[in-house]
């Protein structure tokens, strides 16, 4: 990728860390913002009119499942990539769950061998936490991060022993990365598919009651208590996981969280009202308003930090079954701040949830701010669209396809060069 | 009665469901005839698709589609072959090919019906799908408690058993619900967990309280074979606290009717006494299935109306 120098001109400048939230002229030149000023007059290089956009630092999701190697007909790292770069993302951490699982110091040099030729967003790898994420035996998590792994997590699987997963976070804590869990319970949701409530029980779908991922959280909980060690929660998607959460934080214990962005607007009616559209098959699933209210609450106060777009691309070959045979997932990467914009009316919130606290998880700063790298979105917060294909993904599986929406990507920049944009900006 | 498919009771109008009773009560004398044959369906193609087990719903259905002078054709796999293969749209855009007018599917997955009444033109009858629904069992019920009760307005039916995993259950909930009956279930609190109330029932744990005061008594089967692990401790146990025998058969009201989808697991939730007693109806249901599963064929395949065509009837 070839970086020239950039004037992004006139956008409202959102920077959450330097508290800057105002009209300004972005420089970006050799990758790296080398000025934010109130007027600049330089016409050298590619000038960007931005008015009337938010100009903020570049998303960072944690956890996409880009199946490359070895599942690229759901997605690969250039399309992963490709569609990060259409939803504002400059940093996709993509999980270990891929054919073979990359839970080697080899498999991680090799994605990230591959992962520097991407022309989209920047990929970074999450090393498995146990071999083949079987949850049975430690992988070499030191060696994984020399190799440039950033977290360790298990990908969406949870794992049944509780003494290992102690182990594991004691093991974890001297690299100094994170750990990411999703909270859950394999036995209460083995066979479920849809959360336990009033629509389950109205439509006749097995459940998964919301205790599983409580439980889950609780045990993460214990754990950052007990051995200290970074953990942050993948996708924490009910009502008393937030309080759960927001004790843990008044505690003080290391323990950060994510919402998947559709879970701040989609409810399990969806499955109901969509007829048992397999797009709303979902792990962790859809879950009541009341969960989704307490969710939005729960971004908006900071308890969670973070909005993930969840992202899990399948093909027609496993959503077009029946509901209860359809892989679990959906993609999230080119919607999640549309949804997050549409449920959260503040721009604020929704960049330090993208952008700020993911970067952070993993300790990077993401910023407007001269010296800083240049990874920047510019989007319209207010213009409203209707979710439709085409899609960079290869995936097929858009629970929010015919939804109208706020807010649209018009640029974005990673390491000064324009990763996503029309042309004629 | 304007429908393309019947997937399930939940959005059934009381209209609708009587409707279809009485249309039912019109064809159960053609069963009794010599003859048991009229022309109303000839030329037209019923696929029978069933990807469980199943004896009665599916004798009754062919019946019902040959005593109407439809073609019936036969299709059944278990879904372990086909998960193996095939899939389920792939199956029906096969059978789509050779131009059906109704399919009958009953599956283990709920919401299969709903999906092919969503891709397809054709009409789908939904003979069970997971635990969801099994809409003309729930109707043969109804028609055989209205035969005896007259109306369902303002009568206790008591579901005894699973009734959380029973699509049996289900259906006859939304059914008589619609219809304006009071529904009181019973049974483990695995099986009657209190969230049931959601669907406008009345939840109680004990069998005597809900056969005392019930116009009819609907017991389920407990499906063994099926059962996950935990649902409940032994078979003894689940009889002695919610069998239905004699003695508490004997503290209802004399006239109470006793029902059941069958097949019974006699000694467990129904003893033989009862099962065979005489205010037992369960081959009645079987009867009237044969007539409901007419009714469905006939109205939403719209053959003429039941007023004009009374002679073909």
């Amino acid at each position: 990728m070839q970086s020239d120098r950039l004037i992004l001109r006139g956008g409202r400048v959102v920077c959450p860390l330097t508290g800057t939230d105002s009209v300004r002229d972005v420089i970006v030149q050799g990758g790296r913002i080398v000025s934010v000023a109130e007027r600049s007059d330089s016409a050298e290089g590619r000038v960007v009119d931005c008015a009337g956009k938010v100009v903020a630092p570049g998303f960072t999701d944690l956890g996409a499942e880009l199946g490359d190697p070895g599942k690229t007909w759901r997605e690969d790292l250039s399309s992963g990539s490709e569609a990060g770069a259409a939803g504002g993302f400059t940093t996709i951490v993509c999980s270990p769950r891929t054919d073979p699982v990359i839970d080697t110091p080899v498999a991680v040099s090799e994605v990230l061998g591959r992962a520097a030729a991407v022309t989209g967003a920047r990929i970074d790898v999450a090393g498995a936490l146990t071999v083949g994420l079987a949850g049975e035996k430690l992988s070499e998590l030191g060696r994984m991060a020399e190799a440039g792994a950033v977290a360790f997590s298990d990908g969406r699987l949870c794992m049944a022993n509780s003494a290992l997963l102690r182990r594991a976070l004691d093991y974890a804590r001297p690299f100094g990365h994170p750990v990411m869990l999703r909270p859950g319970n394999q036995e209460l949701e083995r066979s479920g598919v849809m959360h336990e409530g009033i629509v389950s029980s109205q439509v006749g779908l097995r459940g998964i009651p919301a205790a599983a991922e409580e439980l889950g959280v609780a045990q993460a909980v214990a754990f950052a208590r007990l051995t200290g060690a970074s953990v942050h929660l993948s996708q924490v998607t009910t009502a008393t996981s937030v309080n759960q959460l927001r004790h843990a934080q008044i505690e003080g214990l290391p323990i950060s969280a994510a919402v998947p962005a559709r879970h701040l607007l989609m409810t399990d009616s969806a499955v109901d009202e969509s007829v048992y559209d397999t797009a709303t098959r979902l792990l962790p699933p859809l879950r009541s308003d009341s969960d989704r209210v307490a969710l939005i609450q729960g971004v908006s106060e900071g308890t969670i930090g973070c909005i993930t777009a969840d992202h899990v691309p399948l093909t027609r070959l496993e959503k077009e079954l029946e509901y209860m045979f359809a892989k679990p997932g959906a993609m999230g990467l080119e919607t999640a701040l549309s949804a997050a914009l549409t449920a959260i009316d503040d721009v604020h919130s929704v960049i330090r949830a993208m952008a700020v606290a993911p970067a952070d998880v993993i300790g990077r700063r993401a910023s407007i701010e001269s010296g800083a790298v240049a990874d920047i979105v510019v989007f319209d917060a207010s213009v409203r669209r209707t979710v439709c294909g085409p899609y960079r993904s290869k995936g097929i599986n858009e629970p929010l396809e015919g939804s109208e929406l706020r807010g649209e990507i018009a640029l974005t920049v990673r390491d000064g060069c324009i990763i996503y944009g029309p042309r004629t900006l | 009665m304007n429908r393309k498919d019947m997937l399930g009771l939940r959005d059934v109008s009381r209209e609708e469901i009587t409707e279809i009773l009485n249309t039912a009560e019109r064809f159960r004398n053609v069963s009794e005839r010599q003859i048991k044959k009229v022309p109303t369906l000839r030329g037209r193609t019923v696929v029978t698709f069933f990807m469980e087990n199943s004896t009665r719903t599916r004798m009754s259905f062919d019946l019902a589609a040959k005593r109407l002078s439809a073609d019936t054709l036969g299709f059944s796999a278990s879904s372990s072959s086909t998960k193996k293969g095939e899939t389920l749209m792939d199956t029906a855009r096969n059978i789509d090919a050779m131009k059906p007018d109704a399919i009958i599917i009953r599956h283990s997955a709920a919401g299969a019906p709903h999906m092919l009444a969503k891709a397809f033109p054709w009409s789908v009858l939904n003979a069970g799908d997971g635990i969801n629904e099994h809409p003309s069992q729930a109707l043969l019920d109804m028609l055989t408690m209205r035969d005896h009760l007259g109306t369902l307005d303002g009568k206790t039916v008591a579901i005894v058993g699973d009734v959380y995993h029973s699509r049996v259950a289900r259906s006859n909930i939304f059914g008589l619900t619609t219809m304006g009956a009071k529904v009181v279930v019973a049974g483990p609190g695995t099986m009657c967990p209190p969230s049931m109330s959601h669907l406008g029932v009345e939840v109680r744990h004990s069998i005597d309280e809900v056969v005392e005061d019930a116009d009819v008594v609907m017991m389920l089967r407990i499906q063994r074979e099926r059962l996950q692990p935990g649902m409940m401790s032994t078979v003894n146990e689940y009889s002695r606290f919610y069998g239905l025998d004699l003695d508490r058969l004997n503290k209802a009201r004399p006239e109470v009717l006793v029902m059941h989808p069958g097949p019974i697991n006699r000694g467990v939730e129904m003893s033989p006494e009862v099962a065979d007693g005489k205010q037992s109806v369960i081959l009645e249901q079987v009867t009237n299935g044969v007539a409901v599963r007419m009714a469905l064929l006939y109205l939403l395949l719209g053959g003429e109306p039941m007023g004009g065509d009374a002679n073909a009837v």
